[in-house]
């Protein structure tokens, strides 16, 4: 583990060196619930002292709605977007998020390489921010409120300086290239570094079991809780939509006017809308809002290579319009409350 | 090959989604040009008879003409499209449905006996006639136009919008104005489409586009608005002032 220090005064100086590395996108506050990754041009336009986006920076590297390429039936030939190549800094990425990408990495970069994806991550800089929990929190539940790798440098607030953990190749480039605004850390930052851990660590309001939860959920299969959550879920797919850990998405064709030119369109979707198990023959697997309810939280507590498939970000809960409490849900599948 | 046979028709709206085909300034010349349009009285005033492969039709069923009209559009056409939300749901004029009688509106409003005019109660055109697709809307969206009219050009049935506002609305990254602001936002029962135009100005959706038929549950919303302080006769006003006529089963609970 590679450790420097930032003197905070010294933000400005870092700021515009990570400019050099492409455009940097960072939180800024959107509402009183949430911030929002976008593209800033100076330090004062971003907030690190944030608690979470309503959309996960995962947008960055699989866009919300995007064309993957265009084609011309004509000439038998297909053109890429022009803007996959673009260089990036993700600046302020909490622990939670970055764990979350690490998973979709997995599966975009590894298990079905997407060129889209890869070349993104590729081309871009992640730099982490240390955070404190709020009320909807549980990520320490989840085992993913600390990241350990999928970013290039990690800032951990310790007051008026940073502690800055590098976790990658690049990350280590960057501090060598611009030494003057680091140094090394002293005994007192080191202290400094654990006292802030200590603090976060002792914020958690909330917390699940994880434990075994894939058979508490098993078990739970016929469950009258299902139905009533499902009464009164709107079926409206935010909680998806929101999830940095989500990663379903639909893929349409279409055709313009000429007939021979089009494009192909990929956007996120979420399996609590109905034709997510529609399939041919108009057979669907999952046809009442009770089933897909359960199979949205049955997803969530399922592990995938010892990380379960929810971060405990607390925006599916934040961003339910109808007050649906997804660490409640689970709670209640446990037995730990009625 | 010969072109497709196109009809675009009226019964009793306010024409704005035949006025929305020739808003359609950079597609219009290639639209024209991929049919043989037999009637389209907002464009021109040339029409002909004879069978109608791709039939448009806007406005709602509120007269005994627009009746005779629109059984006698179906019979010529193999496919019909309900175009905008009076054709769709009902919109604006079907509002009332139910709640008093047709008699006593005509009574009431412009003091006239039943048959005074021919008048019927508003109703969408599923009704009384077989419809192939439904284009919602007031009014309908250029983009969804132009994407269902080259599905079928390309021998493919169109694409509904088969979810909710709330969908496009996140994808835009817009502050849920229901999460924020406690509004009455229709938008997690109304079909997507429109890029969630309204919130993505701060505003609830008044539900222009008419319901989700499938999947959505009204009845979650109705409680979720009144747990918000909003009275029924409100939300259901709101509901109904684009869809008069609800499809039967929307009102009921999760689906
Ligand atoms: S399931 Fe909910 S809490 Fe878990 S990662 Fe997804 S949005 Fe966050
Ligand atoms: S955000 Fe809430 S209301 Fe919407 S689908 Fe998810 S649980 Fe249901
Ligand atoms: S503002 Fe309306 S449309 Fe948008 S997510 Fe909230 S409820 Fe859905
Ligand atoms: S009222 Fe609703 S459906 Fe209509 S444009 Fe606004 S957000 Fe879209």
């Amino acid at each position: 583990m590679l450790i420097n220090i930032l003197e905070k005064e010294n933000l400005v100086e870092f700021f515009e060196a990570m400019q050099s590395y492409g455009e940097v996108v960072a939180p800024v506050r959107a509402t009183d619930n949430a911030h929002r990754f976008q593209p800033v041009k100076g330090i004062d336009e971003l907030d690190l002292d944030y608690t979470r986006t309503m959309i996960p920076p995962k947008k960055y590297f699989i866009q919300p709605k995007e064309t993957l390429f265009t084609f011309n039936k004509e000439k038998e030939k297909y053109l890429e977007p022009p803007s996959i190549d673009k260089s990036m800094v993700l600046l302020g990425v909490h622990a939670c998020d970055i764990n979350a990408m690490n998973l979709l990495a997995r599966v975009f970069m590894e298990e079905l390489p997407d060129k889209y994806y890869l070349e993104r991550r590729k081309n871009s800089v992640i730099v982490g921010v240390s955070c404190t929990p709020d009320e909807k929190c549980f990520c320490k539940s989840t085992g993913t409120d600390y990241a350990q790798e999928g970013f290039e440098l990690f800032l951990h607030d310790i007051g008026d300086k940073y502690l800055v953990r590098v976790g990658s190749l690049k990350g280590h480039n960057i501090v060598k290239d611009h030494s003057e605004l680091f140094a090394a850390p002293e005994k007192g930052d080191l202290d400094a570094f654990k006292e802030a851990e200590k603090t976060r660590l002792s914020s958690f309001t909330i917390e699940i079991e994880m434990s075994g939860l894939q058979d508490h959920l098993d078990m739970s299969y016929d469950d009258p809780l299902w139905a009533e959550y499902a009464e009164k879920c709107l079926g409206c797919g935010s909680c998806n939509l929101v999830c940095p850990r989500c990663r379903c998405y639909d893929v349409q064709d279409y055709i313009n006017l000429d007939m021979n030119t089009g494009e192909r369109v990929r956007m996120w979707y979420s399996c609590m809308l109905k034709d997510h198990g529609l399939v041919a023959g108009g057979h669907n697997f999952r046809p009442t809002s009770m089933e897909r309810l359960r199979n949205r939280i049955n997803c969530k507590g399922s592990l995938r290579e010892e990380m379960p498939n929810c971060v405990g970000c607390g925006r599916c809960t934040v961003f339910c319009p109808a007050d649906i409490d997804f660490v409640e849900i689970l709670q209640k599948v446990r037995g730990d409350i009625k | 090959m010969t072109k497709p046979r196109l009809g675009i028709f009226s019964l009793t709206g306010c024409a704005g989604d035949q006025l929305q085909i020739l808003n359609m300034e950079d597609e219009l010349l290639n639209l024209v040009a991929r049919f043989h349009i037999v009637d389209f009285q907002e464009g021109s005033s040339h029409k002909e008879s004879g069978p109608i492969d791709i039939a448009f039709v806007e406005g709602s069923v509120s007269t005994e003409t627009d009746l005779r009209h629109l059984k006698e559009i179906r019979e010529r056409s193999s496919v019909l499209i309900a175009f905008g939300n009076c054709a769709t749901d009902g919109c604006v004029q079907a509002m009332r449905n139910g709640e008093t009688t047709l008699a006593q509106r005509l009574k009431d409003v412009y003091g006239v006996e039943p048959d005074y005019y021919d008048a019927l109660e508003s109703k969408p055109i599923r009704e009384y006639v077989k419809v192939d697709f439904s284009i919602p809307g007031c009014p309908v969206e250029k983009d969804e136009v132009v994407k269902a009219i080259t599905s079928l050009l390309h021998g493919d049935s169109p694409l509904g919008y088969s979810y909710p506002v709330c969908v496009e609305c996140k994808l835009h990254e817009y502050p849920c104005v229901i999460v924020e602001d406690n509004k009455p936002c229709l938008g997690p029962v109304v079909r997507a489409g429109c890029e969630a135009r309204c919130p993505g100005l701060g505003l609830d959706c008044i539900g222009c586009r008419g319901p989700v038929e499938d999947g959505s549950n009204f009845a979650a919303e109705l409680q979720m608005l009144l747990d918000k302080g909003y009275t029924e006769e409100f939300i259901m006003n709101r509901l109904r002032i684009f869809s008069g006529e609800l499809p039967e089963d929307f009102l009921g609970g999760a689906k």
